[in-house]
């Protein structure tokens, strides 16, 4: 058991986190470069005020149109997100790792309100799936690969949280969370989960494009 | 005034002896079986499963200072070792310097010798398990 946990925690957790890196800087670059190619308007009215007063109205809940005709939705989102991100990086036992490794370490989510985050991921993931199958409008332009992506994001939640209680199997389910999060690490570049990426950009752009062209607001 | 003095003398040595001996925790080895340290105050996860004799037994660790160790300049002494002394008089839980700091000193001394002999836990809930009684045993397995 002491090979098979130093490998997934090791060597490739380092692959992980290589290609999760790579691959972000890769997709950043290709982006810039095809934009220049093809797009070359784009940074012509590129503006960064009205890119971050549009990304300023969407990053708040409820201060943008859509967020408001979609209140459930808009809920669920935010607190999925915020949890998604707040939750692996302050959690305890994810810090210790970074200390035991490299000697560096920040402040930590009390265990229970990270247990409970957890539970809010899994949970929107549940609302997103039942959203994709249920609703026209998203079940329209839903592919098999949308799942997949959901299941790569519920995965390490639903592993940590099992490993977290110990409950049965405690190490079967803590190799498979650390496999599930390299996964989802190496996953964020290169599939749709790459809004992680890009979503900034996007809205910045309509931002500017609303704000310095259109003289609209975009929210 | 003379036998005033000795009697107050008498009171204060004997109120000492109480104060001391009381505050000494009347511990041996045969009793731990977990890492309890009271410096940390409330853990966020129960205290490191750790039946001293059985551990030294089967780890075959006869000398003392391969855990109760002391530091003099950085240098592991040899010939010295610490039992009498609590871990957190060294390392301190917050602070660590110049030690590591305690929850830090524990998991670096337990998991480096349980990664170089390649036996014993080193992962979170193998040493920190919340059914106390059903892991320890695993924990004693030596898994």
């Amino acid at each position: 058991m002491h090979g098979l946990y130093n490998f997934v925690r090791g060597p490739l957790a380092w692959v992980a986190f290589i290609l999760f890196v790579g691959g972000t800087l890769y997709r950043l670059i290709a982006m810039l470069v095809i934009a220049r190619k093809k797009d070359n308007v784009v940074f012509d009215y590129f503006s960064l005020f009205y890119g971050l007063r549009s990304i300023f109205h969407w990053i708040i809940p409820f201060a943008n149109r859509n967020s408001r005709q979609r209140p459930i939705f808009t809920i669920v989102t935010f607190a999925f997100h915020i949890c998604l991100l707040a939750a692996p990086i302050l959690l305890l036992a994810h810090v210790l790792l970074w200390d035991e490794s490299f000697g560096i370490s920040w402040w930590t989510l009390p265990e229970g309100v990270a247990d409970i985050m957890t539970l809010i991921v899994i949970g929107g993931c549940i609302y997103f799936l039942w959203r994709r199958l249920t609703q026209p409008e998203v079940k329209f332009v839903t592919f098999a690969s949308d799942f997949v992506i959901l299941a790569i994001v519920a995965a390490p939640f639903i592993t940590g949280f099992l490993a977290y209680h110990q409950w049965l199997g405690y190490k079967f389910w803590l190799i498979l969370h650390i496999l599930a999060g390299e996964v989802m690490l190496v996953a964020i570049p290169f599939t749709r989960l790459a809004h992680m990426i890009y979503s900034p950009f996007t809205r910045a752009y309509m931002g500017s494009e609303f704000g310095s062209v259109r003289h609209a607001r975009d929210w | 005034m003379k036998r005033l003095r000795i009697g107050l003398l008498i009171g204060m040595t004997a109120l000492a002896w109480v104060m001391v001996s009381s505050s000494i925790p009347a511990y041996s080895q045969e009793d731990i079986t977990s890492l309890k340290d009271e410096a940390f105050g409330k853990g966020q996860r129960p205290p490191a499963v750790f039946v001293h004799e059985a551990h030294n037994e089967k780890a075959e660790i006869e000398d003392c200072n391969v855990c109760h160790h002391v530091y003099k300049n950085g240098e592991k002494v040899e010939d010295e070792s610490s039992e009498d002394s609590r871990c957190s008089d060294c390392h301190n839980v917050k602070k660590g310097y110049p030690t590591r700091p305690l929850m830090k000193a524990y998991h670096d001394l337990c998991k480096s010798c349980h990664q170089t002999k390649k036996v014993g836990p080193i992962t979170c809930g193998e040493c920190h398990p919340r059914k106390a009684a059903s892991s320890a045993h695993e924990a004693e397995e030596g898994h």
